[in-house]
């Protein structure tokens, strides 16, 4: 019964969620908020991903940026420098990165808990200085300009309102997707990989086959995101692939509620409403600021803002249901 | 009577400590056997060599004609070979149900394609892995618990929890480890009669247990371990009176 209250009210608040996704821009948010709402789809991309591979899989990465950057430079570098087109660009991006995800998968999870998390964070590391480095093909330190904008036929995403419904189409759709993914028999084996490895074993589960392709899957989304977010700024260095970046993503993980698709949107709108926007009032104690938020977020929603949402919503739903009741 | 499961000089050490040494096991098809032993007997050495937990030293298991020692843990569920765990390892980010319809997780093909975009295959097995699990949860009589987190059972009902979960593999082979630990008296009383409904499928049973008395009630054949060796083996009434059974369990009189 509770479950069907629950359920229904998940519902309620996704549909009114996209709702306000997809109509927002038309009216005075347009102006002021369209390109805060694309960053905030492009980092729901990867924090899906992560929410797959930490909260449900139960597999840390500390070095998710890097696969962003990976899609990001491919992205950049093809349609730049070797007149790829983007979309192409794009899809090679992807592959490209998921075929590094695939090789990687084998050395890295032998590794598990807190080695894991330090050795995804060693890749993460590593991937930066490259991107540093190779400046010959990524422009170094300074990055690269011009990048062309994604087009289709004859129509070119050049503004930004434009590529707000590309990045939330492309957004809504890894979210279905990771949602169904979630509830049938692969996410089971997921779930049950994160709640003890022997015993999904045990049922017949290949723990190793299925870490490798979520983590795949999930560096993926991160490519994707990457491609999209260089041809939405036209420009790309290494700056946002970096460590702080990796740990970005994990706090929106969290702060959306690790185990739950739908709260990455949560989580990815908090943190960056709250760095780019809330934080700047504080100046100099914005980190102070915004370690307490997170303080208060984890004590007090342990499961992330979308569960702790949502079950606060059926909280006053079934008071106010226990009031229509009484004579 | 054909065997469903046998070793043949299966060894096993840790270290400097022999845990398994030598043992030669039959399991016949269709039968509740039992392997019994004083502590550190090397009873769970078994079942984690047969499982495939860890590897053999040396010797061979043979499961329905096959060698089993370089398959992969997970293929050996998919082979008919199932198993409890001594500690529980429920998953606890799950229900009831969906605890047991994990199990059936190798008897389903659908992958992740046909989930992400919820293709008829992935629907119409989801249709019959639930029910199936269902019918696993009634039998163990859970069924009204269905939809609770699994750690929210009692101790009791997890572990029939566990048995659900490992029939939904759909095993030739079930291997329970200490089902009876923890449990009352009546629950035990109705894990025996679980187990013997169980084998009336036409599962056979190995299990590793310490309570005697369920052991005795239960069991049609009885292996008796002792320092990683097998000292004895027969029927429960042949066991109760065996002399170097009997010492094992008891010590040996002094001079």
């Amino acid at each position: 019964m509770l479950a069907k209250v629950r359920g229904r009210a998940a519902y309620a608040v996704i549909v009114l969620l996209l709702l306000l996704v997809m109509l927002a821009p038309f009216e005075w948010f347009l102006a002021r908020y369209t390109t805060l709402m694309i960053f905030i789809g492009l980092n729901t991309m990867l924090t899906v991903g992560l929410c797959l591979l930490m909260g449900y899989t139960g597999q840390v990465s500390l070095g998710h940026a890097a696969f962003f950057g990976i899609g990001a430079y491919f992205s950049a570098i093809l349609s730049k420098t070797y007149d790829v087109n983007p979309w192409l660009a794009m899809g090679i991006g992807a592959a490209a990165t998921g075929a590094f995800a695939y090789v990687i998968s084998y050395p890295i999870f032998r590794l598990r808990g807190n080695y894991l998390a330090m050795a995804t964070l060693g890749l993460g590391l590593i991937i930066y200085i490259l991107f540093r480095e190779l400046g010959d093909y990524t422009g170094g330190p300074d990055g690269m300009y011009g990048i062309p904008y994604l087009s289709a036929g004859g129509f070119v995403f050049d503004t930004p309102f434009k590529r707000y419904f590309l990045v939330w189409g492309l957004c809504l759709a890894m979210l279905l997707i990771s949602q169904n993914i979630v509830r049938s028999r692969s996410g089971r084996a997921l779930r049950a990989i994160h709640g003890s490895e022997a015993a999904a074993e045990s049922v017949g589960i290949n723990s190793a086959q299925f870490k490798m392709k979520i983590f795949v899957l999930s560096a993926v989304y991160a490519s994707l995101a990457g491609s999209l977010f260089v041809h939405h700024l036209r420009f790309v260095g290494p700056q946002p692939f970096g460590f702080l970046a990796s740990v970005m993503v994990v706090v929106m993980a969290v702060v959306g509620g690790l185990a739950s698709v739908w709260g990455a949107i949560f989580g990815a709108a908090a943190i960056r409403i709250l760095s780019d926007k809330v934080l700047l009032e504080f100046g100099e104690l914005d980190l102070i600021v915004y370690g307490l938020i997170l303080m208060v977020v984890m004590i007090f929603l342990p499961q992330g803002l979308f569960v702790g949402l949502k079950e606060g919503y059926a909280r006053l739903r079934l008071r106010y249901v226990r009031r229509e009741a009484e004579p | 009577m054909t065997s469903i499961l046998e070793t043949k000089g299966l060894c096993r050490a840790f270290g400097g400590i022999v845990a398994l040494n030598n043992v030669d096991l039959a399991v016949e098809a269709g039968r509740i056997t039992a392997v019994i032993g004083p502590n550190g007997a090397g009873k769970t050495t078994l079942f984690n060599l047969v499982a495939g937990v860890y590897p053999v030293d040396r010797g061979e298991i043979v499961f329905r004609g096959t060698a089993l020692n370089n398959v992969a843990t997970h293929k050996r569920t998919a082979m008919g070979i199932a198993r409890t765990f001594q500690n529980v390892l429920l998953f606890g980010n799950m229900t009831a149900l969906e605890n047991v319809m994990t199990g059936q997780h190798v008897r389903s093909r659908y992958g992740f394609f046909e989930a992400a975009f919820r293709l008829p295959k992935s629907r119409r097995e989801e249709e019959t892995i639930s029910l199936k699990a269902m019918r696993y949860l009634n039998l163990v009589g859970l069924g009204m618990h269905a939809q609770r987190n699994a750690l929210d059972l009692p101790l009791g009902q997890q572990k029939l929890l566990t048995i659900a979960r490992a029939l939904a593999t759909e095993p030739q082979l079930l291997m329970l480890d200490e089902p009876g630990a923890g449990l009352n008296t009546l629950e035990k009383r109705d894990l025996s009669d679980l187990v013997r409904r169980i084998r009336d499928m036409g599962i056979s049973v190995l299990l590793v247990e310490h309570d005697m008395d369920l052991v005795m009630g239960l069991a049609e054949w009885v292996v008796v371990l002792d320092s990683g060796q097998k000292i004895a083996e027969g029927t429960a009434g042949e066991i109760q009176r065996n002399q170097r059974v009997i010492a094992a369990y008891l010590g040996e009189e002094e001079e």
